[in-house]
């Protein structure tokens, strides 16, 4: 072990040429990502110079510094989208990734082979189903009308008189939007957890078993710590994207529930394609930073807990 | 002496007149034309490049000179994405674009599209004697000038009855005003108009209960009357906001009881438009008003192939209600990196509807492609030398191509030559019938001009008026309150700002 740490330390010493020079096909084979990452991620980073302009394409942009933030921040209808977006990435996540362990934990207790495959299968799918498709599904099976499965099942069971406008109204949106968020994606979200759980050690399990644990005990003692730094990475990672939602409120939200379903995603298209005037980039720029900024700020903070209370983070 | 001068006058005015050109000298017009089209126009998968042949055989024949046409023709429903990033670099403005309705007055407000006001004036279409679109002419001026062209119609849609379902109530006359209206709306709902037994009906739907796009309030005319919640200019040329004036107070009242009855689908909310025409379809509604012309014929087929009776009954604005909105249709436009605009203008706008070749190109397509006049069979219709005829849609095989275009019912000039008006031969009797009783019917959209308030303040606005709509459509507020919430997050204020930066304009 020391002796491998050693010899990484004196190929880092090595300069860049002599590296190259040696591991020559692992750098050539790097270089499309390199190229990727490059073209794909960095480069529209320049564009973030249009949030310190007013820019609506037709003419050049022109300078404005701090001014375009100064309206974001005086926005009321800004806060609330920025409030919504916390609040409905923030519950969105810890529902599938809490979720997606216990089916995880569920899955991985199954013996049948066939079974387990089955059910991975059967949960995996929703997935790959685009949130247009999804949407149209739910307008379907939650419609207040004799159409929807779900009021038709409620008032055959005395539960309501009349079908509920579950995407319709407001106190009910949220509650439809989570719904719909953890069918469609907790089977995904699985995926990691499982690969976990497979690598680890069955020996663990057996010498729990032969000191008298029970399934619970395990499942308790040697799985889930197992599972913790997953569920930690999981999260950090995709706390990074919180900031990013759009697609599935986009298509489920409507003229009833605005308040309760904008967010800072959908409220930069609603600025960009319904004020019947030319758009002004830059303001809509300096929305996107923002959110990027925030996104990031998120990550890092959540990175530092984890390494205050777990003594190492991610990055 | 006397004698020489007439005739040196009468020979002056000759000259005068030979000199009004038939086309421009060759030396004036451009080499190259730039377009960007959507897919209203033929596609590359329909014969795009036999069209553009066509037009620039016919444009040598017309011109004396080869002018080489280049077309750029996005994703349809990409189209304006892609047009704003042609807008981002100067060096990539076409010469001519289609600019979509919300955006021709905004464009125009930045200095991007070349004023054809004088152009228009002299030119050939509009002096024919067979151009009838003043009105809509009318409608794409701004402030007095013309920024784009179009030689269609933009139309509208007309509230369509199904026949079946008023004689299954024992309706016998389409409603004309409110009360018989809502009292046909009624038995819709609860007199089992399909006779399948269960209380499955609604009157009608629409896709929300305000439109996304102006003039908003064109889906669910009924209710809406003479309200109208956007801006609006009255006969003094004074700009209001139509969402803060009483008659909103009536038409959310309207749309409530609708509501409240089920006269409106429960889902109208949340259904998207190809929702309400399948739920139209499959006999869940009874009323939809929807877009005249052709698509009258759709709506007609579309019923007869779920196994239902398609005859539908068009019908007029209530008594109560203003007439129909005839949208603004999206425009032709020079922009200002055209070289030689006025040169561009007499090649490729004055020549759309030249009651000739070039019109017939333009609503037809190719000969040989999109329609022919040599007798064969075509999807089990058989055709005689000589007879005009529409051939398959190569890109929807099963079905005859449509018309490019411009939809020959919604020209707005006749050809010179009658034998080259084929409406007779490619347009169904309903949908001639709906159009009539729309233009019969029908009003001009307003062109709301853009301000700089408007760009700041009008997303969020819209954005909150909508929710308030929906909201007191479905109960969830009274109108009392909807206007103090109005009130309360500030879309007094910003409607006010809008208000007074079009008044501004004006003065």
């Amino acid at each position: 072990m020391v002796g491998s740490a050693k010899l990484a330390s004196q190929e880092k010493k090595k300069n860049l040429g002599q590296r190259v020079k040696k591991y020559w096909g692992f750098y050539i084979m790097f270089l499309p990502v390199l190229a990727f990452v490059i073209v794909f991620h960095y480069l529209p980073m320049l564009g973030i110079r249009y949030a310190f302009t007013q820019y609506k394409l037709i003419k050049a942009p022109t300078f404005v510094g701090f001014a375009q933030f100064q309206k974001l921040f005086g926005m009321p209808n800004f806060w609330n989208a920025f409030k919504n977006t916390i609040e409905l990435s923030v519950i969105k996540l810890l529902l599938t990734t809490f979720l997606s362990v216990v089916i995880s934990l569920l899955l991985n207790e199954m013996i049948s082979i066939k079974g387990k495959k089955l059910a991975q299968t059967i949960i995996y799918l929703p997935h790959f189903l685009s949130w247009v498709v999804t949407a149209s599904v739910f307008q379907l099976i939650l419609a207040p009308t004799s159409v929807g499965l779900v009021n038709t099942i409620l008032i055959k069971l005395g539960v309501v008189n009349e079908g509920i406008y579950f995407l319709g109204k407001s106190e009910w949106w949220r509650f439809s939007y989570y719904l719909i968020n953890i069918w469609h994606d907790t089977g995904w979200g699985t995926i990691i957890f499982m690969a976990t759980l497979t690598g680890i050690d069955p020996g663990t399990y057996e010498a729990a078993s032969i000191d008298g644990a029970g399934r619970w005990q395990k499942m308790w003692y040697i799985t889930l710590p197992a599972l913790a730094n997953t569920i930690i990475t999981v999260l950090i990672l995709n706390l990074a994207k919180i900031m990013n939602l759009f697609e599935s409120v986009f298509v489920l939200q409507n003229d009833a529930v605005m308040e309760t379903s904008q967010v800072l995603q959908t409220y930069v298209y609603y600025q960009t394609f319904n004020s019947g005037a030319v758009p002004d980039y830059g303001y809509t720029t300096a929305i996107g930073l923002f959110r990027s900024v925030v996104g990031m700020a998120l990550m890092l903070a959540c990175n530092a807990a984890s390494h205050k209370v777990r003594g190492r983070g991610i990055m | 002496m006397k004698k020489l001068l007439a005739l040196m006058m009468v020979l002056a005015m000759c000259m005068t007149l030979v000199s009004v050109p038939v086309a421009s000298a060759a030396d004036d017009l451009p080499d190259q034309i730039s377009i960007y089209i959507d897919g209203t126009v033929v596609t590359a998968e329909n014969g795009r490049d036999l069209f553009e042949a066509r037009w620039e055989e016919l444009a040598e024949q017309k011109f004396g000179k080869k002018i080489d046409l280049v077309i750029t023709q996005p994703d349809h429903d990409g189209y304006f994405d892609a047009l704003q990033q042609a807008f981002a670099d100067p060096a990539t403005w076409p010469d001519v674009c289609i600019m979509p309705t919300t955006y021709y007055s905004a464009y125009a407000a930045e200095g991007a599209l070349w004023d054809m006001t004088e152009a228009w004036e002299n030119s050939q279409t509009k002096n024919s004697g067979r151009f009838h679109g003043d009105n809509t002419i009318e409608m794409l001026k701004i402030d007095g000038k013309l920024y784009g062209f179009s030689p269609a119609i933009g139309n509208g849609s007309v509230t369509y009855i199904k026949k079946a379902w008023m004689d299954a109530v024992g309706i016998t006359e389409a409603p004309t005003n409110w009360e018989e209206y809502t009292a046909m709306l009624d038995k819709f709902v609860n007199d089992d108009p399909d006779g399948d037994g269960q209380a499955d009906t609604y009157g009608l739907s629409a896709a929300g209960f305000i439109g996304p796009e102006a003039p908003y309030v064109n889906y669910l005319p009924e209710f809406y009357w003479d309200a109208f919640p956007s801006f609006y200019q009255d006969d003094e040329g004074v700009w209001h906001d139509g969402f803060t004036e009483p008659a909103m107070e009536g038409a959310l009242a309207r749309l409530n009881e609708g509501y409240t009855k089920k006269w409106l689908d429960p889902t109208t909310l949340t259904n998207g438009t190809s929702d309400v025409r399948n739920k139209f379809y499959d006999d869940t509604l009874g009323v939809f008003t929807y877009w005249a012309a052709k698509w009258a014929t759709n709506l007609k087929t579309n019923l007869e192939s779920n196994g239902h009776d398609g005859e539908l009954i068009p019908i007029p604005p209530l008594a109560e209600a203003l007439p129909y909105f005839d949208r603004m249709p999206p425009a032709w436009c020079i922009t200002e990196a055209a070289d030689n605009p006025q040169g561009v203008f007499d090649v490729f706008i004055d020549t759309m509807l030249d009651g000739g070749d070039f019109q017939l190109l333009w609503t037809y397509g190719v000969q040989g492609w999109h329609w022919d006049t040599k007798a064969e069979t075509v999807l089990g219709q058989t055709f005689e030398e000589g007879q005009f005829h529409m051939l398959e849609n190569p890109n929807s095989p099963g079905t005859l191509y449509p018309a490019n275009h411009i939809d020959p019912v919604l020209s707005l000039a006749d050809f010179a030559d009658p034998s080259y008006d084929h409406r007779a031969d490619v347009v169904q009797p309903e949908s001639i019938a709906s159009e009539e009783l729309f233009q019969a019917n029908s009003r001009a959209a307003q062109l709301v001009p853009t301000t700089e308030a408007m760009s700041e303040y009008n997303a969020d606005l819209t954005t909150l008026k909508n929710t308030l709509i929906a909201n007191v459509t479905m109960g969830e507020l009274t109108y009392a309150e909807a206007m103090e919430k109005f009130e309360k997050d500030g879309g007094a204020e910003k409607s006010k700002a809008i208000v007074d930066s079009l008044n501004a304009l004006e003065k």
